[in-house]
């Protein structure tokens, strides 16, 4: 049951990241809603929970970017080991601690979406590398909060 | 020395070759993905319209009013223009010049966005089935809007032309000038390899070139808004200004060639 749970909040907020209104865009950017779901899926669930729901929140954002590398999928189940094993090392009880991991995570994640790009040989002037960078990342992880009382929710 | 045991190893080379198996294969899982979001997506959206529309309602109308002076306008200029193009068919006919068939036009409706900040592209309830395929021209009745990326059975995805990925061979209408305008991501897109002494000037209009393998000749793209000189000093580029409000486009037509 749970699961199947874990599979509609997928599909949930794959649809608002799809669908999200302009007018809640900050600065032309919109959050990472799946990338928060798999940091909390790591913080409330057991690792293996975790991983392969990470993979398939990864696999769900590939599927509508027009690339055809799944770097989203491959990169989430790399995030969903780091924080686990972070979560290890440290405490991550606090909901303050959890939000910074969630900016770090989104900021290590566009940093590396964003040199893919640029590797590939697009052009990206270097306001707009750092506006996504930086504003995508925080606004994440402003928004983390929301998705984590939703997936404690679900989990408990 | 850095040490793992058996079993994490042997987890870990299985996570891997299963994250590995499952990128190699990101296509097979494309489609049936995306048949799954469309129908909600394409409910959701409706319904997502009708209350934009609603919260929105005295900005609407102002832009309702400012439209409605500008449809009497254009239609003053429609009339015009029937005359011409008249005039000009019975010129062509007079010269024998043959008639390129005319363009077949799907229309499709905007179900989704880009899902992520780093590309600009749109989801449409159009795919395989109503005969699109990857490389099409999309063109809205403003312009230019993008290209097909991929097609599904009953979706596509549309490579908005605001996209880094993009690459269009483009001409200013004025000089005849050529260039490549590729997207940004951000409100303007760029037109590099101009000569030094490239014939442009803020205000030009930019429309596709003939030798574009995807779009047809003509189509109108946007406005140059500022001119500059490249990092390198041997060509310039200008910033272009898209003819289509790339962030409200509900509606797009997919070129069937």
């Amino acid at each position: 049951m749970k699961n199947l749970l874990f599979l509609l909040t997928i599909i949930i907020l794959a649809t608002l990241g799809l669908l999200w209104p302009f007018f809640l865009n900050f600065f032309y950017c919109k959050p990472d809603l799946l990338l928060i779901f798999m940091v909390a899926l790591v913080f409330y669930t057991d690792f293996k929970t975790a991983l392969i729901f990470g993979i398939l929140a990864g696999l769900t954002k590939d599927v509508f970017l027009p690339w055809q590398v799944a770097i989203n999928t491959i990169c989430f189940s790399a995030w969903s080991y780091l924080v686990y094993r972070l979560g290890r090392q440290i405490s991550t009880e606090e909901n303050y601690v959890r939000m910074a991991v969630v900016l770090v995570v989104a900021l290590l994640n566009n940093l590396i979406i964003g040199i893919q790009s640029v590797a590939a040989g697009n052009i990206m002037p270097p306001g707009i590398f750092l506006r996504n960078l930086i504003i995508v990342s925080v606004y994440t992880s402003l928004l983390s909060p929301l998705i984590f009382k939703l997936t404690k929710r679900i989990a408990a | 020395m850095f040490k793992l045991p058996r079993k994490t190893l042997i987890n870990f080379i299985l996570v891997s070759c299963v994250v590995l198996l499952v990128s190699n294969f990101l296509s097979c899982f494309k489609n049936p993905t995306q048949k799954v979001f469309k129908p909600h997506l394409s409910i959701i959206g409706l319904v997502k319209r009708e209350i934009l529309g609603v919260i929105f309602y005295h900005h609407n109308m102002l832009q309702s009013q400012g439209l409605q002076s500008d449809v009497d306008s254009l239609r003053w200029r429609l009339f015009n223009l029937r005359e011409v193009t008249q005039e000009n068919v019975r010129l062509k006919n007079l010269l024998n010049f043959k008639q390129k068939s005319p363009l077949r036009l799907v229309a499709a409706r905007v179900i989704g966005r880009s899902i992520d900040s780093w590309s600009s592209s749109v989801v449409i309830d159009k795919g395989r089935y109503d005969g699109i395929k990857p490389g099409m021209a999309v063109i809205s009745p403003k312009g230019l809007v993008g290209s097909i990326a991929e097609s599904m059975d009953n979706t596509s995805k549309v490579l908005l032309i605001n996209d880094p990925n993009q690459g269009i061979f483009c001409i200013v209408q004025r000089s005849r000038q050529e260039g490549l305008v590729s997207g940004t991501l951000g409100s303007n897109l760029i037109m590099r390899y101009l000569p030094d002494g490239a014939q442009i000037i803020a205000g030009d209009i930019i429309i596709t070139s003939e030798l574009s393998q995807i779009y047809p000749k003509g189509l109108l793209l946007g406005q140059v808004v500022n001119i500059g000189r490249e990092f390198s000093g041997l060509n310039r580029y200008a910033l272009v200004k898209p003819i289509v409000d790339l962030s409200s486009i509900e509606e797009v037509l997919v070129i069937i060639l």
